[in-house]
C-alpha cells in the first residue's frame, strides 16, 4: 500500500462522518426552509420561496443582522487589539519566567469558565442596584449605569465579556508567539535606534502576520456562536438591542411559536452570507500575507 | 337476595382492586428511568430530595431536568410537537394548557392518576386553571393569584393609607418614590415575555376594560391596550434602575432587599417576604388585594403525564403515579415541615395548622379577599404564547425607550397576532 493510499484510506472515515453531519443538517435546513412547518402541528407543505421572501421585508430580520455585524466587528476587534496590546506590554515589563507564567495561568482562567457561568457573573456585577461595577461607578459620582437595560449600552456591554474571556485567552497565545520570534531583527532595530512601538509596529507583530489572521479568522467563526452568552445576559433585549441572527432564529422557530420553516430560513441565509464574508476574508488575508 | 349481591359485589370489588394493584405493581422495575422537565419551583426542587422513595418504590430512576420558563415552555414543546417523547412527565402552565391539549400532547389527568391521590382535594382556583372542557389536565401544586405587598413601616412614616384603588397606588407610589426612605416607589416585571412582562401587564390591561380578541381579531391596540402601556410605563419612572428587563425574580428580590415600597406580584411570593434567612423586610410587609379595579391574575403549574414521552403500558403507570405521588397531601406536608410555604396546591394544605403557623395571619385574609377577584387573564388559546411571546417584546421595547409611539407598536404586534389565530383556522 502507497503512503498515499494509506493517508486516503485513514482520512476517509472521519471526513466521511464530518461530511455526513453537516450535511445532512444543511440539507434538513433547506428542506425546511421552502416548507411551512411549525412545531405547533404535525401538516406542512410545499411553500417554494415565501419564507425568505417575508425575511426580507421582516424589520427584526435586518435589525439583527445588523447586531450580528456589529457584534462580529466589535468582538473581533477588540479581542484583538486587547490581545496585542497586552502580550507587547508583558513582553516588554515582565522579564521574569515565573511571573509571566502566573500571569498567563491567571489569564487562562477567564476562557475556562463556561459562557453561562461568565454570563451570569457578569449579569450579576452589572446589575445597577446589586453590582459591584455600580457600586464602584457611584464611588466616583457615576450612575447607577443601566448597562444592560440601557439599549445603546447593552451590546456593547455584553461583547466586554466576550472580549475579557477571549481577548486575554488570546494574549497568552501571543505572548508565546512573541518568545519565539527570533532575536537578530530585534536587535538590529534596537541598533538603528529604533522605539519599542516601532520595533513591534515594524518588526515583530509582521513577523506574526500569519498567525494575527489565523487568530483573527478563528475569532470571528468563534463570535458566530455566541448565543449562549447573549442569550443569558440579556436575551435579546432589551427589546431588539441584543438580537442576534442565531439569537432571532431561536426565538423565531423554537421560543416564540415554534416556526421552524422560518427559522429555517434564516439559518439558510446565515450560512450563505457567512460563507460569502468568510471566503472573502479568507482571500484577502493570503493575498496579505503574500 | 340483596345481602348475597352486596357481598358477591364487595368481593369482586376488592378483588378487581387487588388485581389492578398487581398489574401495576408488575411494573416495578420495568422502566429503568422516568424523564421528567421542570422548572426551579421551591416544590420542585425540594422533590429532588425526595426522589429515593419514589425510585425504590418503583425501582427506576427519576431524573428532573430544571429549566428557566421560557427554556422549559421551548424544550418541552420542541419535544412533543417532534415526536422525540424524551419526557415522561411534563410540566404546564396555564400558558400553554391550551396549546399542549389541543395537540393532544398530555393525558386527562383522571386516566393516568390513581384514585388514591384524592384528585377532589386540589384547590378549586388551580383545577380550573387545569381544567378545559370539564377535564383536568394536570395536577396542581403551585399557583393562585396576585397580591399587593407594601412596606409598612414606609407608609405608615408617609402617613399613608393602604391603597384600595389604582389611583390610591399610583398616588402612593409617586409619594413614596419621592420620599427620602431610600426605596423606590414600585416595580414589576419588564422583561419580554408571555409569562413575564405581558402577565403583569394584562391586569392593567383588563382593568382598564381592554379585551384580547373583537370579533375575531386582536383587540389588545385599543385605547385600553394603550392606556394600560402608557400607565405601566409611567410607574416605571418610580421603580430601580435597569426595570426594563426586570423579570419577575428582580422584581421579588428588589422588593426583599428593602429597595421597592409596593409592589404587586403572584401570592406565592408572599411567604418569601418572610425567610429570615433571605429576606431583609421581614415583620414590615403588609398584603392587600389589588387596588380596585385590577384584577388578579390566575396562574397554576403543574405535572402532568405526556402522551408522547409515556405513550407505552408501564411508563404511563410510572409516570402517572409519579405525578400523584410529587403532589400528594403528605408531599405538601414534608414541603411544610422544611419551611415552604409558598407552593401549596391542596385545600387540605391550606387547611392544616402547619400552614398557619408558617405565614402571617395578614397574609391568609388577603388572600382569601383576593379569590374573587382571581381569574384566568391571558387569552385561552393554543396560539397564546406566540401572540403574548411577540406582545411582551412590544412591551418590552416601549419599556427600554427603543420605540416611543405606543398606539404604532401595540399595532404591529396586533398585525403579528393576525397571523398567529389564522393559523389556527
Amino acid at each position: 500500500m502507497t503512503r498515499k493510499r494509506f493517508v486516503t484510506l485513514t482520512l476517509i472515515p472521519a471526513i466521511g462522518l464530518l461530511a455526513t453531519l453537516a450535511l445532512v443538517s444543511i440539507a434538513g435546513a433547506i428542506w425546511f426552509s421552502v416548507m411551512n412547518r411549525t412545531l405547533r402541528s404535525a401538516d406542512y407543505e410545499f411553500v417554494g420561496l415565501h419564507n425568505f421572501l417575508r425575511l426580507l421585508r421582516d424589520r427584526r430580520f435586518f435589525n439583527a443582522l445588523e447586531n450580528s455585524i456589529i457584534w462580529e466587528a466589535i468582538t473581533v476587534i477588540g479581542t484583538l487589539t486587547l490581545a496585542v496590546l497586552l502580550a507587547v506590554l508583558i513582553f516588554e515589563t515582565v522579564k521574569k519566567p515565573l511571573w509571566r507564567n502566573l500571569i498567563c495561568f491567571a489569564f487562562l482562567v477567564p476562557v475556562l469558565l463556561p459562557r453561562v457561568a461568565a454570563a451570569f457573573i457578569w449579569r450579576f456585577l452589572y446589575s445597577p442596584s446589586l453590582g459591584v461595577i455600580n457600586y464602584l461607578c457611584g464611588l466616583v459620582g457615576i450612575g447607577p449605569v443601566e448597562f444592560l437595560a440601557n439599549p445603546s449600552l447593552a451590546l456593547i456591554s455584553v461583547a466586554v465579556v466576550d472580549i475579557w474571556q477571549w481577548g486575554l485567552f488570546f494574549t497568552v497565545i501571543l505572548l508565546k508567539l512573541l518568545e519565539t520570534l527570533p532575536r537578530e531583527p530585534i536587535e538590529a532595530a534596537k541598533l538603528d535606534s529604533a522605539r519599542t512601538w516601532e520595533i513591534h509596529a515594524y518588526v515583530t507583530l509582521p513577523m506574526l502576520k500569519g498567525p494575527l489572521i489565523s487568530l483573527t479568522l478563528v475569532k470571528a467563526v468563534e463570535s458566530l456562536r455566541s448565543f449562549d452568552l447573549i442569550f443569558v445576559m440579556t436575551g435579546g433585549g432589551p427589546g431588539t438591542a441584543t438580537e442576534t441572527l442565531d439569537l432571532y432564529a431561536y426565538q423565531m422557530g423554537i421560543n416564540m411559536g415554534g416556526r421552524i420553516s422560518y427559522a429555517s430560513a434564516m439559518s439558510v441565509l446565515l450560512l450563505i452570507v457567512t460563507t460569502m464574508a468568510f471566503v472573502i476574508i479568507w482571500k484577502a488575508g493570503k493575498k496579505w500575507t503574500n | 337476595m340483596q345481602v348475597k349481591t352486596f357481598l358477591l359485589g364487595t368481593v369482586f370489588c376488592t378483588l378487581a382492586v387487588q388485581a389492578h394493584a398487581q398489574d401495576e405493581m408488575a411494573c416495578k422495575g420495568q422502566v429503568s428511568s422516568l424523564n421528567v422537565i421542570g422548572q426551579g419551583m421551591p416544590a420542585v426542587t425540594e422533590l429532588s430530595n425526595r426522589l429515593s422513595e419514589f425510585n425504590a418504590k418503583w425501582d427506576t430512576e427519576v431524573r428532573i431536568t430544571l429549566l428557566g420558563e421560557n427554556e422549559r415552555r421551548a424544550r418541552a414543546r420542541l419535544d412533543a410537537s417532534t415526536g422525540a417523547g424524551s419526557y415522561h412527565v411534563m410540566y404546564v402552565d396555564e400558558a400553554n394548557l391550551a396549546e399542549y391539549v389541543s395537540a393532544g400532547w398530555v393525558y386527562p389527568l383522571a386516566d393516568v392518576v390513581p384514585e388514591s391521590y384524592d384528585l377532589a382535594d386540589f384547590r378549586t382556583d388551580l383545577r380550573n386553571v387545569a381544567t378545559i372542557d370539564g377535564t383536568q389536565y394536570f395536577a396542581p401544586f403551585v399557583g393562585g393569584g396576585d397580591v399587593m405587598m407594601y412596606r409598612k413601616d414606609l407608609l405608615e412614616e408617609a402617613g399613608l393609607e393602604v391603597p384600595r384603588t389604582l389611583d390610591d397606588m399610583v398616588a402612593a407610589i409617586k409619594l413614596l418614590d419621592a420620599a427620602d426612605n431610600r426605596a423606590h416607589g414600585w416595580a414589576a416585571r419588564g422583561q419580554r415575555g408571555s409569562g413575564m412582562n405581558v402577565w403583569r401587564w394584562t391586569p392593567f390591561f383588563r382593568a382598564l376594560g381592554g379585551e384580547w380578541i373583537d370579533d375575531g381579531m386582536p383587540a389588545f391596540n385599543s385605547p385600553a391596550g394603550v392606556a394600560a402601556t402608557e400607565l405601566y410605563k409611567d410607574l416605571m419612572a418610580y421603580a430601580p434602575p435597569g426595570i426594563a428587563t426586570f423579570n419577575w425574580s428582580d422584581s421579588v428580590e428588589a422588593f426583599r432587599s428593602g429597595q421597592v415600597a409596593i409592589l404587586i406580584e403572584s401570592d406565592v411570593f408572599g411567604p418569601w417576604m418572610e425567610d429570615v434567612a433571605k429576606s431583609s423586610v421581614v415583620g414590615k410587609v403588609g398584603y392587600a388585594p389589588p387596588p380596585d379595579p385590577l384584577p388578579s391574575a390566575g396562574w397554576a403549574h403543574g405535572w402532568a403525564v405526556s402522551t408522547v414521552g409515556a405513550a407505552e403500558g408501564c411508563i404511563q403507570v410510572v409516570a402517572g403515579d409519579f405525578v400523584g405521588w410529587a403532589t400528594s397531601k403528605e408531599m405538601e406536608q414534608q414541603r411544610l415541615e422544611a419551611g415552604i410555604a409558598s407552593d401549596i396546591g391542596r385545600v387540605s394544605t391550606l387547611q392544616s395548622d402547619a400552614f398557619k403557623a408558617l405565614v402571617p395571619q395578614e397574609y391568609i385574609d388577603a388572600l382569601l379577599e383576593t379569590g374573587p377577584k382571581t381569574d384566568l387573564l391571558i387569552m385561552a388559546s393554543p396560539v397564546w404564547p406566540e401572540i403574548g411571546d411577540t406582545l411582551g417584546l412590544a412591551l418590552e421595547e416601549i419599556f427600554a425607550g427603543t420605540r416611543t409611539d405606543v398606539q404604532a407598536v401595540l399595532d404591529e404586534a396586533a398585525f403579528f397576532a393576525e397571523d398567529s389565530l389564522a393559523g389556527l383556522k
